[in-house]
C-alpha cells in the first residue's frame, strides 16, 4: 500500500518534471503537442471519476469545457488569469451539482443521451445569450502567453491525476464502484447513492471547466460552436475506452495513443485519421474491452 | 422485547395487493421463518422492511423508531441488512472488495479501506469464502454467491438480518452447510434473523417461530409443529379436501 503510493508519487514527479521541461527545450510545436496531451489527460481523468467509476457514462463533458471557457470570457479583463480559472472551475462544479440531481435519476442509455442533450442545450443557450448581447464570437487579446497557459494546464492535469488516484483508493471510490456494479445492492448496503453520484458528477466537472477556461485563451477567440463541440465529449470517451479501466493509467495511455496518432496522421492524411479512429474504437470495444491498461495489467500478471 | 414491529403494513401495485394489513413482530435474538407459495408477498415484505419499497399503508418500527419511508441506505445504517433472493454480487469487483464495501458503509462504517478489508477477511473466514477472496465475484458458483450475499450483509454489522431464500437452488449437502453457518453466525454475533425459505426442512431446523403468508395475507403464525398442522396452511398449500 505504502510502496504503491511511493511508486505513484515517483512516477507523477517524473511526469510533471518531463512536461515542465518542454517549454524551455522545445519550440511552439512541441509545446502545442504537449499541451494537447495534458488537456486530454486532465479531461479524461475527470471523466473517469464519474463515468468509469459509477458506470454513468457522460457523453456531454464538452459542456463543462465550454462553460468554463465562457466563464473565462465573462471574467476576461476584470479578473487575473489564475483567478478566472478558479471561478470557471467553481462555476462548472456548481452547474454539475444543479443538473446532476435530476440527470442522475436515469440510468444506462437514457443518462448517456441526457448528458449529450444537456451539452447541446447549454451550447445553444450560450449562443443565444451572445446574440442577445450583440456578440458574434469574441476576440480575447492581451491574455497570457502559450508557456503560461501550458503551465496552468500542466498543474490541472497533475491535480486530475491525483484526484483520480485518491478517489479510486478511498471509501468514496469504493461506493462509486459498488454503484456501478449494482446500484440496488449498493443502496441496501448503506450507501447514499444519490449523494455519491451527484458528488462524483460535480467532482468530474471542476477540472474540465478550468481546462476550458485556460484553453480558450490559447485560441484567443471564443466561438461557442467550437468550445461546446460534441467532438470533445466523443474524444474523451474514446480515450477512456482505448486506455481502459477506472484508474489513473487508462486515460494516460489513451491520451498518449490518440494524440501521437493524431500528430502522425493529421497533418498529412486527416481523412485517414478519422477512419482509423473509427476502426480503432470498434476494435477496442469488441476485442479489447479492458483497453490498453487492462492488457498491460494482464500481461504483467501473466509474467509474474 | 420486540426488535421489529409491523402494524397494518400493506403494499399495492396498481390493483394488485402484494401485502395486505400485515401485523408482525420479530423478537430480539430469535430466528423467524416466513413461508408461503410463490407470489405470496414474502419478498415484497422484505423490500418494505429494508426500504427498497415504501408501504402504501401501515407503520414499521425498528427499536421503537419508525423506519417506513426511510431510504434503504438509512434503514441499513440503523442496523437492518438484507440478503437478496436474486443474488446481486458486484461482479466486477473481487470477493474481498464486495465484502469490504459492506464494512465501509452500513452500521460499521469503517473509515479506512485497510480496516474494512481486515474486517472483510474475518467475515469471509466465517462464511467459508476466504480462499476465493481475490477472485472476481462473477466467478463464484451459485452457492458461493449466496454466501457472498450473506457475507456482504453481515459486514455492515446489522442487528437484524433478512435472508431471502439463501438456500434455494443449493444441493442437500450445501443446504445443510448453510444451516450450520447461519446458526453459528447468530450465536457469534447475537443476531436476530428473519428467513424466507421454500426448503421446509431448513425452516423446521432453523426457526423457533413461523409466519405463513398467502396472497399477501398472514394466515398462520406459531411454532413450526403447530403451523404445519394448521388446517388453513394445509388448505393454502394443498387445496381444500373435497367432501
Amino acid at each position: 500500500m505504502i510502496a504503491e503510493h511511493a511508486r505513484f508519487l515517483g512516477l507523477l514527479a517524473v511526469g510533471v518534471a518531463a512536461f515542465a521541461a518542454v517549454p524551455s527545450l522545445g519550440g511552439d510545436y512541441a509545446i502545442g503537442v504537449a499541451l494537447n496531451l495534458l488537456m486530454w489527460i486532465a479531461l479524461t481523468q475527470s471523466w473517469v471519476v464519474l463515468s468509469a467509476m459509477t458506470g454513468y457514462v457522460s457523453l456531454g463533458h464538452a459542456v463543462f469545457f465550454g462553460a468554463g471557457a465562457y466563464a473565462m470570457v465573462l471574467c476576461f479583463g476584470s479578473l487575473p488569469f489564475w483567478l478566472s480559472v478558479i471561478v470557471a472551475g467553481t462555476a462548472t462544479g456548481l452547474l454539475a451539482l444543479i443538473v446532476g440531481y435530476p440527470c442522475l435519476r436515469v440510468r444506462g442509455p437514457y443518462f448517456v443521451i441526457l448528458t449529450f442533450g444537456l451539452a447541446e442545450l447549454v451550447k445553444f443557450v450560450v449562443i443565444n445569450i451572445e446574440a442577445a448581447l450583440g456578440q458574434f464570437g469574441r476576440l480575447l487579446f492581451g491574455g497570457p502567453g502559450l508557456a503560461q497557459i501550458f503551465y496552468v494546464v500542466l498543474v490541472l492535469a497533475a491535480v486530475s491525476v491525483v484526484v483520480t488516484w485518491l478517489v479510486r483508493r478511498s471509501r468514496f471510490g469504493a461506493g462509486l464502484r459498488a454503484i456501478r456494479e449494482n446500484e440496488e445492492a449498493a443502496e441496501t448496503l448503506g450507501i447514499n447513492v444519490a449523494r455519491f453520484k451527484v458528488l462524483a458528477f460535480a467532482l468530474s466537472a471542476v477540472i474540465p471547466g478550468m481546462v476550458g477556461a485556460a484553453m480558450v485563451l490559447r485560441t484567443t477567440y471564443f466561438e461557442p460552436l467550437d468550445l461546446f463541440n460534441p467532438i470533445t465529449s466523443f474524444t474523451i470517451v474514446s480515450i477512456a475506452i482505448i486506455g481502459g479501466g477506472d484508474d489513473v493509467p487508462g486515460p494516460v495511455y489513451g491520451a498518449l495513443f490518440l494524440v501521437l496518432l493524431q500528430e502522425m496522421l493529421w497533418a498529412n492524411w486527416p481523412e485517414v485519421y478519422m477512419i482509423l479512429l473509427g476502426g480503432l474504437l470498434v476494435a477496442f470495444v469488441l476485442g479489447v474491452p479492458d483497453g490498453i491498461h487492462g492488457r498491460i495489467a494482464a500481461w504483467r500478471r501473466a509474467r509474474r | 422485547m420486540s426488535l421489529l414491529e409491523l402494524e397494518g403494513v400493506g403494499r399495492r401495485f396498481g390493483g394488485v395487493v402484494a401485502v395486505d394489513a400485515m401485523d408482525m413482530t420479530v423478537d430480539e435474538g430469535e430466528i423467524l421463518g416466513v413461508m408461503g407459495a410463490n407470489g405470496a408477498g414474502k419478498t415484497t415484505l422484505f423490500a418494505l422492511i429494508a426500504g427498497n419499497l415504501r408501504p402504501s399503508a401501515g407503520e414499521i418500527r425498528f427499536r421503537d423508531r419508525r423506519i417506513d419511508g426511510l431510504r434503504p441506505d438509512q434503514v441499513n445504517r440503523l442496523g437492518i441488512a438484507r440478503a437478496f433472493q436474486i443474488v446481486r454480487p458486484f461482479a466486477g469487483l473481487s470477493v474481498l472488495e464486495n465484502v469490504a464495501v459492506g464494512s465501509l458503509f452500513g452500521t460499521g462504517r469503517e473509515r479506512s479501506i485497510r480496516r474494512a478489508e481486515e474486517r472483510a477477511w474475518e467475515v469471509l473466514e466465517e462464511v467459508g469464502l476466504a480462499a476465493r477472496a481475490a477472485d472476481p465475484a462473477g466467478t463464484l458458483t451459485l452457492a458461493g454467491r449466496k454466501r457472498l450475499e450473506i457475507a456482504r450483509a453481515l459486514a455492515t454489522r446489522p442487528r437484524l438480518l433478512l435472508l431471502d431464500e439463501v438456500m434455494a437452488g443449493l444441493t442437500p449437502v450445501e443446504v445443510s452447510q448453510a444451516l450450520d453457518m447461519i446458526l453459528a453466525l447468530r450465536r457469534r454475533h447475537g443476531l436476530t434473523i428473519v428467513v424466507i425459505e421454500h426448503v421446509m426442512r431448513a425452516l423446521m431446523r432453523l426457526c423457533e417461530r413461523l409466519v405463513v403468508l398467502h396472497h399477501g395475507v398472514k394466515i398462520a403464525e406459531g411454532a413450526p409443529g403447530e403451523v404445519a398442522a394448521d388446517p388453513g396452511v394445509i388448505e393454502a398449500y394443498l387445496g381444500r379436501v373435497r367432501e
